[in-house]
């Protein structure tokens, strides 16, 4: 269980917000979201044990990310995936080039391991075959798809996505939404950072969701039931 | 995560960047290995000045064939000397007259004018003024030993240009050590900078920039030793091979085969290791200069 107690967060001398107590239960899929510029990707890496907040602390399963062992913080995020809102050009120039690189973060994944869960995952997020494909000449939504099936490959236990929604386009919105339950059904916490949240995921049970400072956070129904 | 490959990481994401930077070290390390080799073989200018130079023992007339080649296996015996050669007079006179033609008539009053002699060089590592002094003192002591020659105010001199001398060689070799570092750095920090995207990705997911540093330094070390290795095992081959062709190589630099010998192989061994210690420490340092151009 991730949770924030009393979160505050200062941007170019100005403060984005303060005082948020936010938890995010095992097997849950949760979406933040919030107007431009009010601090989503900055949530995240508070959440995820990058950036110290500037009041408050965030404590996963009873252990302070920022105040107890430095070791904890690490191991977090080992534990963790994220999507980013935008791929940063690396010197990966294909696809099968970051999954080389997530296979290094992850734990002695064999040679043919890889190349399985590879294909698999690209299969997935509707990108068969194209482990060869340079990265920049991926279109947005490829890449935002790309991204989340390298996070995959590594089976985190906590996801953080980053406008992946948005990005990866509203014809995917579907199949994520049911990728993102099947995950949290098997324990994994799903956290996404989004303008809005999708009106089929509304309608769905995430409701009007919960104000907290500038965001609003849904949570939505996991069991396959409470779809029905 | 296995640290093993973490280790490979530059390997893994840059091959052909790695390819090109262990060529250009496997060149360098090539001519830092034959010049090490050589340097260890010839000691600089020893080998040459000692092969050049010879002390010359001359002894009375009256000294016979036998006592001659006496004198030759006691000064062959001393310690720092590599031969003594004993020279009748008969041949000492065929040298003189080789060496100033005309003069037979020198000898038609009274046989021949000249006594002989022993020829004595010394051992290249052992050609010093402590060690020649030494010698003549010795031989000195011998009543069968007219006068010696070993060049006076002129060896004294010539020992002086060739400490400078061979200063200047260890020198160069400190020089091209320096150089290779800095290639090795220079490689180390722009790779880091190249590949610093992707490690800002390993270390989002939780692996320490340390323990990245550290097995990327371990992985550019456990390559130097390869490369170092490759490298000493063609410089010793490209000698022997050079050494049967090129009779001037044996005389200048040495016999191959003494780079077998124990007091050869230690400082080859040391070679051995500080190559991977500059690799490593080289990949430290760019990682190092990286990041502070990234903070």
């Amino acid at each position: 269980m991730i949770e924030a107690f009393r979160v505050g967060a200062v941007f170019r001398n100005g403060t984005l917000w303060d005082g948020l107590d936010l938890a995010f239960d095992d097997g849950e899929v949760c979406v933040v979201t919030g107007p431009p510029a009010s601090g989503k990707t900055l949530l995240l890496r508070i959440l995820r044990g990058e950036r110290r907040p500037d009041a408050g602390d965030v404590v996963v399963g009873g252990v302070s990310l920022y105040r107890g062992n430095p070791d904890a913080g690490k191991a977090f995020r080992a534990s963790s995936g994220v999507v980013p809102e935008s791929f940063p050009p690396t010197a990966c120039r294909t696809v099968r080039d970051l999954f080389r690189l997530s296979a290094v973060a992850g734990a002695g994944i064999s040679a043919k391991e890889r190349k399985e869960r590879e294909e698999e995952l690209l299969l997935l997020v509707g990108l068969p075959g194209s482990q060869e494909s340079e990265l920049f000449s991926l279109s947005v939504s490829e890449r935002a798809r790309v991204a989340l099936a390298v996070e995959l490959f590594r089976t985190p236990r906590f996801l953080f996505t980053d406008m992946l929604l948005l990005n990866a386009g509203g014809e995917w919105t579907d199949m994520l939404g049911g990728l993102f339950r099947a995950l949290a059904r098997e324990g994994k916490t799903i956290i996404l950072a989004e303008r809005t949240i999708p009106e089929r995921w509304k309608a769905r049970g995430g409701g009007e969701g919960i104000a907290k400072g500038p965001f609003r956070l849904f949570r939505l129904p996991v069991a396959t039931e409470a779809l029905r | 995560m296995t640290p093993v490959s973490l280790c490979w990481v530059d390997w893994k994401l840059s091959v052909k960047a790695m390819l090109r930077e262990s060529a250009v070290r496997f060149f360098l390390l090539l001519l830092l290995a034959a010049y090490f080799t050589a340097m260890l073989l010839s000691g600089g200018m020893n080998r040459f000045l000692s092969g050049q130079w010879a002390v010359t023992a001359i002894l009375r007339v009256s000294v016979s064939a036998e006592e001659g080649q006496g004198i030759a296996g006691k000064a062959a015996g001393l310690p720092g000397v590599r031969s003594a050669a004993y020279k009748d007079p008969e041949t000492s006179w065929k040298e003189f007259l080789a060496a100033y033609p005309g003069l037979e008539a020198l000898r038609t009053a009274g046989g021949n004018p000249l006594p002989g002699y022993v020829e004595i060089r010394m051992l290249p590592d052992r050609f010093t003024e402590t060690d020649i002094r030494s010698m003549e003192t010795a031989l000195r002591l011998l009543p069968q030993v007219e006068s010696l020659l070993s060049g006076g105010e002129v060896l004294s001199r010539l020992l002086r240009v060739k400490r400078w001398v061979n200063g200047l060689f260890w020198a160069g070799f400190g020089l091209l050590c320096a150089v290779f570092f800095l290639v090795l750095f220079l490689q180390e920090k722009t790779r880091a900078s190249i590949l610093s995207v992707d490690f800002g990705f390993l270390e989002e997911r939780g692996i320490p920039a340390a323990r990245i540093a550290f097995s990327r330094a371990l992985g550019a070390a456990l390559t130097g030793e390869l490369l170092s290795l490759a490298a000493a095992g063609a410089t010793v081959s490209w000698f022997f091979l050079l050494e049967k062709r090129l009779a001037l190589i044996g005389r200048v630099i040495g016999p191959a085969e003494d780079i077998l010998a124990l007091p050869f192989l230690l400082p080859l061994g040391l070679f051995l290791l500080a190559a991977p210690l500059l690799h490593g420490g080289a990949s430290l340092l760019g990682w190092r200069a990286a990041h502070a151009v990234r903070k």
